[in-house]
């Protein structure tokens, strides 16, 4: 009697459950992003304009990440090494995106943007999105290495590295700006954007862009490395430039101890509070290069990426499209201050008025450069990153250094099975 | 029949080491990483060759080998010392031998995370005490000098306890007739240490550092937590660099080199510390 009885309750719960499951005119799609936690709380109101937009349709949600780099990349890969991550969507660096597309991880945008779209973007955010020709990221914000300049110290900023020695040498012997020119010599991520774009001031590049074959050893690789260990040894930059990273960079330019300094976009905001003693004093222009050669500005930037495993492609597309619509762009610049994507942005007055910085920013996004767009970026730049602070700190030579880096680079290649 | 009722165990350890390693060594000699769309490709000895040019790796190894070789010395002299005072017969003993377990029980994440904050600059407690005193900033979880010694105090700070543990059970194998009979003889305390419990008690610290030795080299998410292997590099440890080849760069195969080469290293370290050891006759007792 029981036993039937239990029967019965069971046979009525499943016929429940179909009549619900079948019943439901059109399921919501459920949509989530993983992002850093300062990301994910930049787009908190656009999710809930969105999420109101879209009811009973689409639900968005953003799940806060590690704020550090690195945890939400290892967050980010061991889920999706598992297999079926929890997420339709990631917030990417610029430097994951081949590695990502390497994997098989990532499904292309191109169905849901076109020519036309990126058409609108403003010239450096447009780098660093393709892979093999596929579209595999959308960016959030724009982000490159910019050269900030003291306008009270000098007339014009230096365009070539001669001029940059010569007006910070002349500027320390009259006892004005004493740590000269500061940027980014730690052992770290910096040290290879800042290397990134004074490679280019002397015509080299990191990796060949015809072959593709790491050219460190080149005349132009060395002469840069010679030119880093000068600044250094000659005084131009402090001895203790080889632990700054961006914040003890802008720490000395801020309290006005330097005459020019390697940094990104979100030091300019930085520079204008009112505990800056540079405050109202500041340019902005691009990196030194050699006459006759394009200067260079480091790409940054993080950018929005599908899964290959969604099960609702279309879905995330609208929220990608919606989290970085112009819209959107305009709100985060003007609460959280992140550099837009869209050129036509870069010419509205109520932005500018903002930041006076806008249309200088836009210059250099022109000349941004992609650090080597290759799966083994990573551990690219920590061999590079070795070799250079060696070069920096210790006696070796940088000639010797740069042969060793290229040497060590061929060999990774080689035992990760590229066939360069 | 004999190999029958060890079957059980040879199957177990066929399945959790013995295969696993085969697997590394097989995975050494293949690139397998994003360039190969993560399937393994023969690619010679490629792999090896890069090891034995990755200052990184070798960098790592002896750090590693520095962390295991301090941090395992003083947590052996300092469990002696607590395992000896935990032997001894007094109020409240039963108390403090709970309480002295109490590090060891806590898991390494937690208390790495702890030590992390205590260590914090400028709003850990060791800093404002600092501040308090009058002196500057530590910076010690920022300068590559010093960081490498909070790691080992976090581990002293774990694991004594583990050590002590096992040599107080060392200790109560000793029979209490040998000390009166010593004591008889007209032997001093501190010689019955050097004569008797020392020398008893040897197998015990063999044990003991075999196992921790194996442990501290192979130390992972105390580093990962606390340090993440920074400043500079300087506290990565050969288990967190064989983790980043394999999670972040994605490359397996070299992964795996690192980490067999890390195994041989620590296999040879540990056989010819016990071939010193029988050699300087430590594991005999010694005549009065």
């Amino acid at each position: 009697m029981l036993f039937r009885r239990g029967l019965f309750a069971i046979g009525l719960g499943f016929l429940l459950l179909v009549g619900v499951v079948w019943g439901r005119p059109e399921q919501v799609q459920s949509v989530t992003i993983l992002m850093p936690a300062p990301y994910a709380d930049a787009t908190a109101s656009l999710v809930n304009r969105f999420n109101a937009d879209n009811r009973g349709r689409i639900h968005l949600n953003v799940s806060r990440g590690p704020l550090e780099t690195e945890s939400i990349s290892d967050l980010a890969i061991s889920s999706l090494l598992l297999g079926s991550p929890p997420f339709d969507a990631l917030l990417v660096d610029v430097t994951w995106l081949p590695k990502y597309v390497a994997a098989g991880w990532l499904e292309p945008l191109d169905p849901w943007f076109d020519t036309a779209d990126e058409q609108g973007l403003v010239e450096g955010a447009r780098l660093g999105n393709r892979v093999n020709g596929a579209l595999y990221r959308w960016p959030l914000g724009a982000d490159v290495g910019l050269l900030y300049w003291r306008t009270d110290l000098m007339a014009d900023p230096p365009r070539t590295p001669d001029e940059l020695t010569a007006v910070v040498g002349k500027l320390q012997q009259e006892g004005q700006a004493p740590q000269g020119f500061v940027w980014q010599a730690r052992q770290y991520e910096g040290l290879s954007c800042d290397f990134v774009e004074m490679i280019q001031a002397f015509g080299g590049s990191w990796l060949n862009p015809v072959s593709g074959e790491p050219s460190l050893d080149s005349p132009a690789a060395r002469q840069t490395a010679t030119w880093m260990k000068g600044l250094i040894s000659d005084g131009i930059s402090p001895r203790a430039v080889t632990n700054y990273a961006e914040s003890e960079s802008l720490q000395a330019f801020k309290a006005g101890d330097a005459a020019l300094m390697r940094n990104w976009p979100y030091a300019w905001a930085e520079l204008q509070g009112d505990d800056s003693a540079v405050k109202g004093r500041i340019g902005v222009t691009t990196m030194v290069a050699l006459p006759g050669q394009t200067p260079a500005a480091t790409l940054g930037s993080w950018g929005l990426s599908m899964l290959r495993d969604t099960p609702h492609p279309s879905a995330t597309a609208e929220a990608i499209r919606y989290l970085t619509s112009q819209d959107a762009q305009r709100e985060r610049f003007l609460n959280q201050g992140y550099t837009p994507t869209a050129k036509a942005l870069f010419q509205d007055p109520e932005l500018v008025e903002r930041s006076a910085v806008l249309p200088q920013l836009e210059q250099a996004l022109d000349q941004a450069v992609p650090r080597p767009m290759s799966p083994l970026y990573a551990q690219m730049s920590d061999l590079l990153q070795r070799m250079l602070s060696a070069i920096l700190t210790e006696d070796l030579d940088p000639d010797e250094g740069m042969a060793q880096a290229q040497a060590s680079t061929l060999t990774l290649f080689r035992s990760a099975g590229g066939t360069a | 029949m004999n190999l029958l009722l060890l079957l059980p165990a040879l199957l177990m350890i066929g399945l959790v080491f013995v295969w696993p390693m085969i697997r590394y060594g097989w995975l050494s000699f293949h690139a397998n990483s994003v360039l190969t769309g993560l399937n393994p490709v023969p690619n010679g000895g490629a792999n090896w060759i890069r090891l034995l040019d990755d200052q990184r790796f070798w960098q790592d190894a002896l750090q590693t080998t520095r962390f295991a070789g301090v941090s395992v010395g003083l947590e052996l002299l300092l469990a002696l010392a607590i395992a000896l005072l935990l032997d001894q017969r007094w109020r409240g003993r039963g108390v403090v031998r709970a309480l002295a377990l109490l590090p060891w029980a806590l898991p390494t994440t937690m208390m790495a995370l702890g030590w992390r904050w205590i260590f914090n600059t400028p709003y850990g407690p060791l800093e404002r005490l600092n501040e308090f005193v009058g002196l500057g900033p530590l910076n010690l979880l920022s300068t590559p000098m010093w960081t490498w010694l909070v790691t080992v105090v976090a581990d002293v700070w774990k694991t004594t306890p583990f050590i002590a543990l096992l040599l107080l059970a060392g200790l109560q194998t000793i029979p209490k007739d040998l000390y009166s009979a010593f004591r008889l003889e007209g032997g001093r305390p501190i010689q019955a240490l050097r004569c008797i419990t020392l020398p008893l008690l040897m197998p015990y610290v063999l044990i003991a550092l075999l196992f921790r030795g194996a442990q501290a080299f192979g130390v992972f998410d105390l580093i990962q937590v606390l340090t993440g292997g920074g400043p500079a590099g300087s506290t990565e440890s050969v288990a967190l660099y064989a983790y980043l080849n394999a999670m972040r760069f994605l490359d397996f195969g070299y992964s795996a080199t690192a980490m067999l080469a890390g195994f041989l290293l620590l296999t040879s370290a540990m056989l010819i510390l016990a071939m010193l050891l029988r050699l300087s006759g430590l594991m005999k007792p010694v005549q009065p």
